[in-house]
């Protein structure tokens, strides 16, 4: 009986039954509509965006002015023109475009670049000094920026130098020595009107409160045998301190909890 | 816990050495006496330390010649005010070996290179030796006058045949090497001049020209440089890099400049600084102005120095120093030195190997001696110079430019330059439908 049992199992597998059969595949899916509705052949087919040049060589532009737009740098910004960030070439100075090439600056590049009179043309003549718009009027200033104070000059003692604005008078408050604080703080008046100490004043503070400790001949450090690379000190010292602020977190609730009693 | 975080932080600060120390600038020929006058000047002043308890750590003192690593630097520069000596390799090594003298370090493939290198060496002194021999014969030979010029080129190619083997026999000398390094070179040897020209041009000069190319002083001031000579610049007492806006306080004073030449001998140049971004408004353009314009000043590999408010008035000084300063709205002004080397002398008999500039003729002529409108070009053209060096810093207007301007007799220092408005083009007016 038992090794028919064995046969029946071992055959099981093989008998073509009307159970369903988890090893047969899963029959796809498959829609009608065909790809060609994604983005096959779209991308060639959308409204024109008007590239191309807006000023012809010779027309006088004024600063901002586009004078060409571009997918990409087919034209670069040559003499006193920019180029925007979707890569369009503008115009600097007021003047007379000029489209041209510049093996000197770079062997295959085109440039768009602006003259300042119809007679110059660009590129312009190697090592000569360049032509430079200024665009500036000069005014007179309404109030003088300085009180004429002809003071001596500062003298050939080259280390008399002094910075250029005179220092601020600042304004001090002393606060007496408190337990947290033995030495008193000094708050001067920092810029936004806020009393405070110097950011340095505050970095130092824990060293200048052990080095007074250490005058005295006590210390303010918790773990003081503490050695860099030292992990077993380290673990130590942090265990230290994980205790000491669950004994202070502790007193704290105590507090708390008494009062609420009350 | 963010008290304990921000003490790590605080911890890391206290370590920081920026403020507490400024590095010694370490110029070719300096040795190392800086450092042991600070190691003196400290150890004598040293406060007396904090009483010793059981929990004040004591710090170890530490020898600047074999600290290797960052922490022990890092303590004997904080406790100690002493930085190291050498490189980190070589202070690791000096640690662990006893004091053996380089060149009888124990090791035999070194030893080895080491006499095939100095037999090499004596090679090319036995070559040097011949090559002196052989330049004496040829001066001492009579030639027909018209091949006096051949005999010329002859010696000047054997000259610097010469030269070159001078180089090869040090070239691999890992001592010479080691001296350089160190900044205890000799300048008057060609060889150290060679080493440090290599070095100029490896970073610096690199960065010289770009800035000098992307500034485009190259083609407004002259057309063209080819930079031999290395400069240094600094104003009351503080150093300039290439192209740095300059305070105009600062630039009040004649500044300081180290001239440093890389092939032997005297020689005089003269030094212009020109201003090319002068406004001018009739023109809409820029002019040129000169504020220092001097001559004959003898610089040598070894003696660099030139304070340019301490030259002579008679013989140096065409132009004295006119200080920097750009006016309010202005865009900054370039101001870009040159070093120019005066031709050499004709005739041999005259005493240094370079013609001097006849200061006091180019004063009277008064081509040269207006600022505005100063034409360099045309200065070096006339007088035969030949640009050799170059520097560059920047100045604009600043808290202290007018009163700079009003103690220096300058007018206009109560000048502003605003933009001009340019007219909009006329465009044709569309329907009003198109502009809703």
């Amino acid at each position: 009986m038992a090794t028919l049992a064995c046969l029946e199992s071992a055959l099981s597998s093989l008998r073509i039954t009307n159970k369903p059969a988890a090893s047969l595949p899963r029959i796809t899916l498959r829609n009608a509509s065909h790809q060609a509705q994604g983005r096959a052949n779209k991308a060639k087919q959308g409204p024109g965006k008007r590239l191309g040049a807006k000023k012809t060589g010779g027309e006088y532009v004024i600063p901002g002015n586009i004078i060409f737009k571009q997918r990409g740098t087919l034209w670069f910004a040559g003499d006193n023109c920019f180029m925007g960030r979707d890569h369009t070439i503008h115009a600097g100075v007021p003047g007379y475009v000029r489209y041209y090439r510049d093996p000197a600056r770079h062997p295959t590049r085109k440039f768009i670049g602006i003259v300042f009179q119809k007679d110059q043309s660009l590129p312009q003549p190697t090592h000569a000094a360049r032509r430079r718009h200024l665009g500036l009027l000069a005014y007179q200033m309404p109030e003088p920026v300085v009180e004429a104070e002809i003071e001596e000059p500062l003298g050939s003692g080259l280390t008399s130098y002094q910075p250029p604005s005179a220092p601020r008078q600042p304004t001090t408050i002393n606060l007496k020595p408190t337990t947290n604080n033995p030495q008193g703080l000094q708050l001067t008046l920092r810029p936004g009107y806020q009393y405070r100490q110097s950011n340095y004043e505050i970095g130092r503070s824990a060293e200048r409160k052990e080095a007074a400790a250490q005058a005295k001949g006590k210390t303010t450090r918790a773990y003081n045998d503490y050695k860099p690379g030292d992990r077993f000190a380290a673990w130590r010292k942090s265990a230290l301190r994980i205790a000491r602020n669950n004994e202070r977190k502790a007193m704290g609730r105590g507090n708390k909890g008494a009062k609420a009693k009350k | 816990m963010a008290l304990d975080r921000s003490a790590g932080r605080l911890a890391r600060c206290i370590k920081c050495t920026r403020h507490d120390r400024i590095l010694p600038i370490r110029t070719f020929t300096t040795s190392a006496a800086s450092r042991l006058e600070v190691q003196e000047t400290q150890t004598s002043s040293d406060a007396p330390p904090p009483p010793a308890t059981a929990d004040a750590p004591k710090p170890k003192l530490r020898d600047p010649n074999t600290v290797s690593t960052r922490a022990a630097e890092q303590q004997l520069i904080q406790h100690q005010r002493i930085t190291p000596v050498g490189s980190r390799r070589r202070r690791a090594a000096i640690a662990s070996t006893s004091n053996i003298p380089f060149s009888e370090l124990p090791y035999q493939c070194f030893q080895e290179a080491r006499a095939l290198l100095q037999a090499d060496r004596k090679e090319k002194l036995e070559v040097i030796r011949a090559q002196r021999e052989r330049i004496e014969r040829l001066k001492a030979k009579d030639v027909a006058p018209q091949d006096e010029a051949h005999k010329e080129k002859r010696l000047v190619d054997m000259r610097r045949k010469l030269e070159e083997q001078k180089i090869l026999a040090d070239i691999n000398d890992p001592v010479v090497k080691r001296k350089f390094e160190d900044g205890e070179g000799d300048l008057t040897k060609p060889i150290y001049r060679l080493l440090a020209d290599r070095q100029w041009r490896s970073y610096r000069r690199t960065l010289l020209l770009q800035r000098i190319t992307q500034m485009n002083v190259v083609p407004d001031v002259l057309p063209a440089i080819d930079s031999v000579i290395s400069t240094t610049l600094s104003f009351a007492g503080k150093r300039v890099q290439h192209g740095d806006f300059v305070d105009s306080l600062m630039s009040e004073q004649a500044p300081i400049m180290q001239i440093q030449p890389y092939d032997k001998g005297k020689r005089l140049y003269t030094v212009v600084v020109v201003n090319p971004d002068v406004p001018n408004v009739e023109k809409d353009a820029f002019d040129y102005r000169c504020h220092f314009l001097a001559s004959n000043i003898e610089i040598s590999p070894i003696d660099t120095r030139v304070h340019l408010g301490r030259l002579s008035e008679e013989s140096q000084v065409i132009l004295p120093w006119l200080p920097a300063y750009g006016q309010k709205g202005a865009p900054y002004q370039r101001m870009s030195i040159f070093v120019l080397e005066q031709p050499k002398s004709d005739d041999p008999s005259s005493g240094s190997s370079h013609q001097t500039l006849d200061v006091a003729a180019v004063k009277e002529t008064g081509r040269y001696t207006q600022r505005h409108g100063f034409n360099l070009r045309s200065f070096v053209d006339k007088h035969l110079l030949k640009p050799v060096g170059v520097d560059l810093f920047r100045t604009q207007w600043d808290e202290g430019t007018a009163a700079v301007m009003q103690r220096a007799g300058i007018i206009g220092w109560d000048v502003e330059f605003k933009r001009k408005r340019v007219e909009p083009l006329p465009y044709r007016r569309m329907d009003s439908v198109r502009y809703r």
